[in-house]
């Protein structure tokens, strides 16, 4: 087999499966060793660091009592609602908005650039003080918020973090958008990067421009990519304890907390820790097949064009 | 580069694995002269250097090592959670509201060293309430012992700025002097206040929140007594929800917040504060009053002279019925967790605390924060009672001289655990917020509380 | 098939003349005007918060609590009160800082290293059911971060390694690494497996190959992985707030949290410390920016 040139090697992977069938598949046993070897320190972290803690955590959470008496709990049936909406609007919210501005940043010119540089600070910049930043833009005495819109509109801005869950909850749900949409906006940026640029031509030869050219081109060969990142994003998200901690405080009156924090605040701050990880075990009826779907496609082979 | 083989890279990640199983964990406290010690990080630097500087007395005069950590407040709380659950404890904790949080439920499962041979030898000392407070009830050995070892007290006094009450016309000295009057004496100002223009302004800050820990459950049990319902549990760790005094008291108490609030008189946010946000929102002068424990509020602007002149401190005025209020006393002090490697040098280092002159040195550097829990010491040293301080007079009265009653999780465990799941706040919230009326929302509370008490049936020997 | 694609284009083009082309020009100059209105909605969206930050950290003690929304009398006192650690929260921030700091380059090399290995072990060497590993390691997402706080408590304590910083690189480690394997396995696709074949054949023992072949050609997604364990170090708060007691172990997150707590709290020093700390990642971002869009592209993240 010749080798191929630096140049060639370059290129975006195309076709590349014909070669790689090619390849000798098993190794022999030097190279088994090797492999092994190199395997090694990952296997290790992986037993000392996840495996050892996930059964303990079950074993902390295996009696079926907790559960009845969380489910009981008034504050643990809103905590799930929470939950469900965090997820289903946060996120989905979230990637839409990362799908779309990611295709305007696909614009040509130099404040385009400029403009993506400023766009990506929130994710830059570390979580603790920009949510507690938010915060007190939040607070309805003080905050910037509602002085702006004193000073600006004359409106008495309401208590956004005070007065009712639903406010609270939105509150909480921009605020996690605001600081994560830049992440996945580049991703998904770096995905439509590298669709090559002859099937645009074509298609505009075709007479698709604007809407019609998302839908036909780019939208299909970034599905995989925006499910396997709405998966992902799912997954980050359902253990997310900062936003809601340092944005809401799990208020007003412990309506707006998620599984995450209500599990860390059942464990700490009434001293029952077979309860916080009951907590957090409820949710992994929803973890395990997200997972399981994620490993699915993560082992299927790249989007055929 | 020496050109790695696969046998020695096997070898190292093997022998890198080998390593990381056989390490020792945590080398034991072999040496018979050391204790870890955790210890609350004080409100105000002094407080800490105070502590440093104990230690170093010790550690002079014993010649045992104290390995200590000052941890703030919260993140010890946690800590200390996750060691006694996990069983890996230090010798020694001091924790500012271990005594209603962390020593009942821990003593009930038997986690604590008894500790009776340090308390009984200084109960001649001891404040009465301060003494009762070190008793907790053993659900092993079915009695109650020794568990805790006081060393300071605190009351919870009313902070109020008096600028603010001058500038709306009225004189602080003509304030009530029976519960619901006084709170109702700062309505008016908050009115005339605005009308001169500060927009937002408020007259009191109540703690209706279920966040906390501690605010919230000390505010709202700060009615109670006041409207009559102390004996809500009682020493013999019963709990007497059924008794029509303990219920009105809480419906009465419930009334005056939840009205309160609705008229207008708290800041909104109050209903999640956490126990800095109601000092740092006095502090702004976001409200004229503020009732919340020890005299941190002033003396975290114990620099700015101005600043601590300007607010008045208060003790309780008498309950709603005209009798003499009592305050509940919160207690601080040192406990050990069994399982702790060097017991001995704990003891010994707490019983070099709780002398008389340690005890007051070290209260006293720390700006009296803290009240001592000898009674004899505020009456001996002309610190606590010295007219000149504007706000030690009235602080050390209302927690050492005037009645005071301990608090409920001393009685039964199950209390911690209503204080902790913040019953009182959540039914603050229900009258607030969902609409149900105070009797409805202390039948609820009710419930939920006989079911956690129930947990915890005292069978008293 | 390019070049006749666009002569096309272009004559078509010119071929539009009249309302053709007026109607084009309109259609231009809106979607102009739109995405400069997006782009204002944009800065707005994404600097108030930052803007709140600063301003707090330029305002005095007592002005955070007016209701102005320019800051009255900036002044930089407050980052000079963090610099010079002059106020008692922040005694050791320097110290905090370097902690902050060596947390997160341990993170970055590590995450690297074990994951690099893996992702070469499995897809360029082929491991036989070297896809267990790798899915295994996304087990690691099932029981997110923070749920795992309690169990982990117990056993860093269990392993030596109760208040050490070793415990959060050991933390941030394992929840950087599945992800780093991902990438790693996706952008290695475009990597030819001859290159590594040929070298085999001129007699490099694996090691060499990982060394002098594969992490060369994979710099870009080296660069991309490593900036998102490195923010990923510096965004966390719940393990170091746990497992970080002392004042001399603490991290800089865990030092903000203090002020939370606090009955007495100068904000200003509070939002110039978060200020002072935001600056690595955001520097390191912007260096190596152009990189990590690279890394992310070459035949990676297809899915």
């Amino acid at each position: 087999m010749a080798s191929v040139s630096v140049i060639e090697a370059g290129r975006p992977v195309l076709g590349r499966r014909s070669l790689l069938r090619t390849w000798r598949g098993g190794l022999q046993g030097s190279e088994f060793a090797w492999a092994l070897a190199f395997c090694i320190p990952y296997v290790a972290v992986f037993l000392a660091f996840v495996a050892y803690p996930i059964v303990y955590g079950l074993w902390l959470g295996h009696n079926p009592a907790l559960y009845a008496e969380l489910w009981q709990d008034p504050i643990f049936q809103m905590t799930v609602v929470n939950t469900i909406i965090y997820l289903a609007v946060g996120v989905n919210v979230k990637m839409f908005f990362a799908l779309l501005l990611s295709g305007f940043f696909m614009r040509r010119g130099w404040w385009v650039k400029g403009l993506l540089m400023i766009y990506v600070l929130p994710w830059a910049v570390p979580a603790l003080p920009t949510f507690i930043s938010i915060h007190w833009m939040l607070n309805s005495q003080w905050g910037l918020l509602n002085n702006v819109l004193w000073d600006v509109f004359h409106i008495d801005g309401p208590g956004w973090l005070d007065t009712s869950r639903w406010m609270a909850l939105g509150a909480v749900i921009v605020s996690y958008i605001w600081k994560n949409m830049p992440f996945w906006t580049v991703i998904l940026l770096a995905g439509r990067m590298s669709i090559p640029q002859e099937l645009y031509e074509a298609a505009e030869v075709d007479g698709a421009t604007g809407l019609r050219r998302f839908a036909h081109i780019s939208f299909p060969l970034l599905a995989n990519l925006y499910l396997v990142c709405t998966l992902l994003s799912t997954i980050f998200t359902l253990g997310d304890f900062n936003t809601v901690t340092f944005v809401s405080g799990g208020g007003p009156a412990l309506t707006t907390h998620v599984l995450a924090t209500i599990g860390i605040r059942d464990a700490f701050d009434i001293a029952r820790p077979d309860l916080g990880v009951a907590a957090v075990m409820t949710a992994l009826p929803l973890m395990i097949p997200l997972v399981l779907i994620l490993m699915r496609k993560l082992r299927t082979s790249e989007v055929q064009l | 580069m020496k050109v790695p083989t696969r046998r020695s890279v096997l070898r190292g990640a093997a022998a890198a694995v080998a390593a990381g199983t056989l390490v020792r964990p945590y080398v034991a406290n072999a040496a018979a002269g050391t204790a870890t010690v955790w210890w609350t990080q004080g409100f105000v630097p002094e407080e800490d250097a105070a502590f440093r500087s104990i230690v170093a007395e010790y550690q002079k005069a014993s010649g045992n090592t104290i390995d200590y950590s000052l941890v703030p407040f919260a993140p010890l709380m946690q800590k200390i959670i996750s060691a006694i659950t996990s069983g890996d404890v230090p010798d020694l904790i001091s924790h500012d509201v271990a005594d209603q949080a962390i020593v009942p439920q821990n003593a009930w499962n038997d986690k604590i060293v008894d500790v009776s041979d340090i308390v009984e030898a200084q109960k001649s000392e001891y404040h009465p309430t301060a003494y009762l407070a070190s008793q907790y009830y053993n659900n092993v050995k079915k009695q109650r012992s020794f568990y805790f070892i006081p060393y300071k007290t605190a009351v919870v006094p009313f902070h109020i700025w008096i600028p603010l009450v001058e500038k709306a016309g009225y004189k602080l000295a003509d304030a009530p002097k029976t519960w619901d009057a006084f709170f109702d004496f700062f309505k008016p100002v908050q009115k005339k206040l605005r009308d001169q223009g500060m927009r937002s302004l408020y007259s009191m800050g109540l703690q209706l929140t279920t966040t906390g820990p501690a605010d919230g459950n000390n505010l709202f049990h700060a009615f109670l007594i006041a409207n009559g319902g102390n004996g809500i549990v009682t020493k013999d760790g019963k709990p007497h929800l059924d008794d029509p005094q303990v219920k009105e008291a809480v419906v009465k108490s419930l009334t005056y917040l939840a009205d309160a609030f609705k008229g207008g008189y708290v800041p909104p946010g109050a209903l999640s504060w956490n126990d800095a946000d109601d000092n740092n929102a006095f502090h702004s002068k976001l409200m004229v009053m503020d009732f919340d424990g020890t005299i941190s509020t002033e003396v975290a602007l114990y620099h700015d002279k101005a600043e601590y002149n300007a607010i008045a401190t208060l003790g309780l005025p008498a309950r709603n019925d005209g009798g003499p209020n009592a305050a509940q006393l919160g207690v601080g002090g040192g406990f050990i967790p069994t399982g702790a490697k060097n017991v001995e040098v704990a003891k010994e280092f707490m019983k070099f605390v709780i002398q008389p002159k340690v005890m007051n040195s070290y209260l006293k550097e720390g700006l009296g924060r803290w009240l001592p829990a000898y009674p004899s010491l505020v009456k001996s040293d002309p610190f606590w009672l010295d007219p000149s301080d504007p706000h030690r007079p009235n602080y050390v009265r209302e927690g050492l001289i005037d009645q005071t009653v301990v608090n409920y999780p001393v009685f039964n465990p199950g209390y911690a655990e209503v204080n902790a799941t913040q019953i009182w706040g959540s039914a603050e919230a229900d009258v607030i917020r969902n609409g149900l009326t105070p009797e409805q929302a202390a039948d609820k509370a009710f419930k939920k509380i006989e079911t956690i008490l129930a947990k915890y049936p005292i069978v008293q020997s | 098939m390019s070049a006749v694609l666009l002569d096309n284009r272009r004559s078509r083009h010119a071929a539009a003349t009249g309302v053709k082309a007026k109607n084009y020009r309109l259609r231009r100059v809106w979607s102009e005007v739109g995405c400069l209105a997006l782009a204002a909605v944009l800065i707005v969206w994404t600097l108030a918060p930052i803007y709140n930050m600063v301003m707090v950290a330029l305002q005095s003690h007592n002005d955070v609590f007016t209701n102005d929304i320019w800051p009255r009398q900036p002044s930089l006192y407050s980052f000079w009160i963090v610099i010079t650690e002059g106020y008692w929260y922040l005694e050791y921030f320097w110290h905090q800082f370097g902690n902050s700091l060596y947390i997160g380059v341990m993170t970055v090399f590590f995450t690297l290293f074990i994951a690099s290995l893996v992702s070469f072990s499995v897809s360029r060497m082929r491991l036989r059911n070297g896809w267990l590993l790798t899915n295994a390691a996304l087990l690691t997402y099932v029981i997110p971060a923070s749920f795992l706080a309690i169990p982990l408590y117990r056993i860093m304590q269990g392993y030596g390694l109760g208040n050490n910083v070793w415990s959060i690189i050991a933390v941030e480690v394992t929840f950087a690494t599945p992800y780093a394997i991902f990438i790693f396995q996706q952008y290695g696709r475009s990597i030819p497996i001859e290159l590594d074949e040929a070298a085999r054949v001129d007699g490099a023992s694996p090691w060499q190959v990982y060394y002098k072949i594969y992490l060369p050609m994979m710099a870009p997604a080296l660069v991309a992985v490593g900036t998102y364990a490195l923010l990923l170090a510096w965004n966390e708060y719940l393990y170091q707030f746990l497992l970080l007691s002392d004042k001399r172990s603490m991290t800089v997150p865990v030092a903000l949290a203090q002020f939370l707590n606090s009955d007495e709290s100068p904000w200003n020093y509070m939002m110039a410390t978060a200020i002072i700390y935001a600056i690595p990642p955001v520097v390191i971002y912007y260096l190596f920016r152009g990189r990590m869009t690279s890394g992310l592209t070459m035949g990676g993240v297809k899915g």
